[in-house]
């Protein structure tokens, strides 16, 4: 039964005290929440129109957390903001962990919608049918820079379409980090597999293994895939053909694998992108096969052991020296993109002056056209050599490595779907490990991962994506 | 005495729940150590990794705050924890108002009809988000809820409606059909027998419901991450991976202290729920 | 509601039987072809064994410790809140933050798990149970690179993860046995385990049903543990059929191959789901 307090309003109309009370709370309570939530308002109806109304476009890009923080707070809180403001246009940029890439990709084509600019880190090929082809922009660039490093044509190009499906923006060179002390005291320098393979022991016994990974992870793919260049093997040949099964590979799974038996230890099989990292940066391995994030990483921490880690161009086999990209970050624009002519422009202003992006990042970022930092690769060695972190001028080896030892995915041919399938789902470090645990011989890891690679060609040469 | 002599008649029960609560909570131990670690104390294979190093005692001098304060000051994680919490809180809402009517009707809704439902309401969950989520991705889009929490508060309820449809009629099937027919005898309106004989025993049930859907929302990584890009209106589950792991870089004592930072209230909040209710039907009945 | 489940559940059912590629939401019509071609694919016919394993192993942990805590912790006992507040930590975390965790426990080289071990002498131990030669001290067992250890790791995380949920239900369920039965238990003499195992157990069985039956859905349908501690590695050993599903589907851009893969599991879950049913109507007429 309702007693008389209960009633809100009073028989005259009016309001009770306990009314006011109550209703006064709840008003209260709710401007406190929704008015501070107001500021918060955009989770709801999505991002806040721009605040400065002179910028009529709008330019949405999608990239990879980089592993520098500084350079994306440089990039988002400075570059694009700068660019913006000179081009009418509102830039938003959104950043991913590399590893989710693919599936954030596959999400925006079946939407429909998203970003304009979206970068990958390795060649997109895959997606060829839904971006735009960016050749006039690459002809634009060529002109005013001269021709792009062979890294990035065969990373971004495909010869049957003759399309530039993708943008070129940067490369990473693929150092290896080595522990000048502990080599020493072996005796040997890491300057060729076979060296590396003769100290394996000896280092592994004084406790500090090289580490060489062979787990389905991106420093794992990179290293193995440059192994197999090195001895002479690659996954196809110019012409798009799968070459796997060869005697060059069965050579390097044999290396490889007595590498692993007499000098490494299991953890290699259970490594993440990181492993390596924490591990050599633990005063652990002796060597690992790394972008310089590891020095780079050393140095932030003030570790006693940067002063003795050096960096080096990938190992020489009997054939030759050359290794992969550790990265290649390429941009495309997908056909629904918004604001396509925003977006052109925006990669064409950053590729013709990349000099900032090189330094904000550390010397990670080397330019897919070399001259767009004046001067080409004598002055990028001049700008290294102005590191100041021991040991001094150590960092003048990644233009070497750049020009000269470094190459694409998919080597000596274009890195097309296929090669772009293989690579994301790691079939080389598969078949490696599989032959080092003794679960296959090196004959038979090959035959199989021939098999393997001719189904995933056949696939996209049924959708007209390759020679 | 006579506490020591109830703590000795518990010690079967402490024996055997021990081992579980140490293997439960032992994670999270680990996570508590890691998150306060200098990076030289974490990544040194010589050091015990259960306390801190090297002067384990006095271990403020030894430990450090600067990761968990890395979180809050150099990432949008307030943030995205008032998301996670918004989204949660509004999905509850609207999968009870769904589920319990939904629920108590097919409980009382006897033979094949109500089986049917049922095991239709199931199929719900048999293709899995990693697939769903590109047609999903495309509804999103077309209603123009992209990188909003409209898009998760829309489509989580697919998810967790089914199941609390699921829970809430296992619970109104216990109560036996004559209590609430006795109410309406007695001259209640169906309304009333519902508030009255209904609501309180199945509150039980209700707080289970909330609990689960609150933690399904909080889980989920797929849609959160894929329907959501700009890093402002990102949930947790979402945000951490993204900005705390760089490439190949992983801030592990970041990442500890992220996992741990929501998961103690929530514990705590669930504990106070399932206390309630625990509370509400021993009253003398176990001993 | 119903076009948020019934449109892309019919477009996933449509898609599998197309030779869509690339994240595109359309393709040929290949009729059966992507459901054959799968179960010829020894990766496949792996991820299903491990779904089946995956889920079996790690429900039966679930129901039996549940099935004990439970009962354990609507006891009044010294310290209940705090212990009841530790087993359900695991479920209160975002499940990919956890797992991430989890990564760095049965990390290859600062594993505490392995640290542990080796300070209680116990490594030899675990590698001979796991079958792993040259294991010892100074190379110690790699939860995560050996394919047998691998998914045990998987199978515990999940576990894990699981148990306060399951628990969590089963008291649900011991609130809803009437006080009268109780009542009757004890007039009869029922004490302590008897009537744990005659009254209480059998009592709590329509709920812990829906427990079991979700706990099944929810783990044979878990895509984060697996992908976060493994990725289906090593060589897609841990490969489970929704892993599977995404790295055919999304990572290597077989669209209509990985909507094959991923409805495989209906027929499953059907079944256990059938079973499940049978069973619950059995234990509810008595």
């Amino acid at each position: 039964m309702p007693d008389a307090g209960d009633e809100l309003v009073r028989p005259d109309g009016q309001l009770t005290r306990r009314d006011v009370l109550r209703r006064g709370t709840a008003g209260a309570f709710a401007i406190t929440m929704f008015g501070g939530l107001a500021e918060r308002a955009f989770p709801f109806y999505g991002p806040l129109r721009y605040q400065h109304k002179q910028l009529s476009g709008e330019l949405k890009i999608m990239q990879w957390t980089h592993f520098v923080p500084d350079y994306d707070k440089w990039l988002d809180g400075t570059y694009v903001k700068q660019w913006g403001e000179k081009n009418d246009v509102e830039v938003k940029v959104d950043h991913i962990n590399l590893a989710l890439l693919p599936s954030a990709a596959a999400s925006e084509v079946a939407s429909g919608g998203g970003h304009d600019l979206f970068q990958f880190l390795f060649p997109p090929s895959a997606l060829e049918k839904q971006v735009i082809p960016l050749n006039d922009i690459v002809q634009e660039v060529t002109k005013k820079l001269g021709k792009m490093t062979d890294v990035a044509q065969k990373s971004s190009y495909n010869p049957k379409t003759k399309k530039y499906y993708g943008f070129a923006d940067n490369y990473v060179p693929d150092p290896i980090h080595y522990r000048k002390s502990m080599w020493f005291n072996a005796g040997v320098f890491p300057s060729s597999w076979d060296a590396i393979r003769r100290a394996a022991p000896a280092l592994k016994n004084a406790g500090h293994p090289v580490g060489l990974g062979m787990t389905g992870e991106l420093d794992s793919n990179m290293l193995l895939m440059s192994l197999l260049y090195c001895y002479g093997a690659s996954l196809q040949d110019e012409e798009s053909r799968v070459a796997i099964n060869s005697k060059a590979t069965v050579e390097a799974l044999k290396v490889m694998r007595d590498i692993y038996r007499r000098g490494m230890t299991d953890e290699v099989f259970a490594w993440t992108a990181a492993s390596n990292n924490d591990a050599f940066l633990a005063g652990r391995l002796s060597l690992a096969l790394n972008a310089i994030s590891i020095r780079r990483t050393a140095e932030d921490r003030g570790l006693a052991l940067a002063d003795d880690t050096w960096i080096a161009p990938i190992p020489r086999g009997p054939v030759r020296r050359l290794g992969n990209e550790h990265v290649m970050g390429i941009y495309f624009i997908w056909k629904f993109a918004k604001n396509k002519a925003a977006a052109k422009r925006f990669l064409v202003d950053q590729q013709l002056g990349y000099r900032q992006h090189f330094l904000q990042s550390k010397f990670y970022n080397f330019p897919a056209w070399t001259n767009s930092v004046k001067g080409g690769f004598k002055t990028i060695r001049r700008v290294t050599n102005q590191d100041r972190h021991k040991p001094l001028g150590q960092y003048n080896i990644l233009a070497s490595i750049a020009e000269k030892n470094t190459t694409n995915v998919g080597y000596p041919g274009y890195a097309n779907a296929a090669i772009g399938e293989i690579w994301s789902t790691y079939l080389v470090p598969q078949m490696f490990a599989q032959v080092a645990q003794d679960k296959m011989t090196p004959q038979e890891a090959a035959k199989a991962a021939d098999r393997q690679f001719k189904q995933i060609f056949k696939k996209w040469r049924d959708q007209g994506l390759m020679p | 005495m006579a506490s020591l002599r109830a703590g000795l008649r518990s010690l079967p029960t402490y024996l055997v729940v021990a081992p579980f609560a140490i293997v439960l909570a032992f994670p999270f131990y680990w996570m508590l150590m890691t998150m306060f670690k200098e990076d030289s104390d974490l990544y040194d294979v010589t050091h015990v990794p259960y306390v801190f190093n090297p002067i384990q005692w006095r271990f403020w001098e030894s430990a450090t705050t600067k990761h968990v304060s890395f979180i809050f000051e150099e990432t949008n994680y307030p943030t995205w924890l008032l998301n996670t919490a918004i989204v949660g809180g509004l999905v509850v809402l609207i999968t009870l108002v769904i589920s319990a009517p939904a629920g108590y009707a097919l409980a009382r809704l006897s033979g094949r009809w109500g089986q049917g439902v049922g095991i239709a309401i199931f199929l719900v969950y048999l293709v899995p988000p990693t697939l769903l989520f590109l047609p999903l991705s495309r509804l999103v889009t077309e209603l123009h809820l992209k990188d909003t929490l409209w898009s998760l508060i829309l489509v989580y309820p697919s998810f967790t409606i089914p199941f609390s449809t699921w829970l809430l009629m296992g619970f109104f099937k216990t109560i036996p059909q004559e209590l609430e027919d006795a109410a309406l005898i007695d001259g209640c309106s169906r309304l009333k027998a519902l508030r009255k004989i209904v609501f309180p025993v199945s509150l039980p049930g209700l707080l289970t419901v909330v609990i689960f859907t609150f933690t399904l929302c909080v889980n989920e990584f797929i849609y959160a991450f894929t329907f959501v890009s700009s890093s402002e209106v990102r949930t947790v589950s979402a945000g951490v991976p993204n900005d705390l792991i760089r490439g190949d870089v992983f801030f592990w004592q970041s990442l500890m202290a992220a996992t741990l930072i929501p998961a103690i209230p929530l514990a705590l909040l669930y504990n106070a729920f399932l206390d309630r209710f625990i509370k509400g039907f021993t009253g003398g009945a176990f001993r | 509601m119903v076009l948020v489940v019934g449109v892309p559940f019919f477009w996933a059912i449509y898609l599998s039987f197309t030779d869509a590629v690339g994240g595109s939401l359309s393709g040929n019509w290949v009729g059966f072809d992507n459901f054959t071609n799968a179960w010829q694919d020894e990766n496949f016919r792996r991820a299903v064994r491990n779904t089946l394993i995956f889920t079996l192993a790690s429900q039966a942990i679930v129901l039996v410790g549940a099935a004990v805590l439970s009962n354990l912790l609507v006891r009044d006992f010294r310290g209940k809140w705090f212990v009841r507040f530790l087993v359900i930590l695991p479920w209160a975390a975002p499940v990919a933050l956890s797992t991430i965790g989890w990564l760095w426990i049965f990390d290859s080289l600062f594993s505490v798990v392995n640290w542990t071990l080796k300070e209680l002498h116990l490594v030899g131990a675990v590698c001979w149970m796991f079958g792993v030669e040259g294991c010892g001290a100074v190379n110690p067992p790699q939860w995560l690179g050996r394919s047998n250890m691998a998914l045990v790791a998987v199978i515990i995380v999940n576990a894990w993860r699981i148990l306060p949920f399951a628990v969590v239900i089963f008291i649900a369920g011991l609130a809803s046995i009437p006080t009268e039965v109780d009542d009757a238990a004890k007039i009869d003499g029922a004490t302590g385990v008897k009537k744990l195992w005659y009254v209480t157990l059998p009592l709590q069985l329509p709920i812990a049903l829906v427990a079991v039956l979700f706990g099944i859905v929810f783990t044979a349908g878990e895509f984060a543990v697996v992908y976060i501690l493994t990725q289906g590695g090593p060589f897609n050993s841990t490969q489970v059929l929704p892993t599977w599903a995404f790295q055919v589907g999304i990572n290597s851009g077989s669209l209509g191959q990985g909507a094959a893969i991923s409805l495989y599991l209906l027929p499953l879950l059907a079944v256990v789901t059938v079973f499940m049913l049978f069973f619950a109507r059995r234990a509810q007429v008595s």
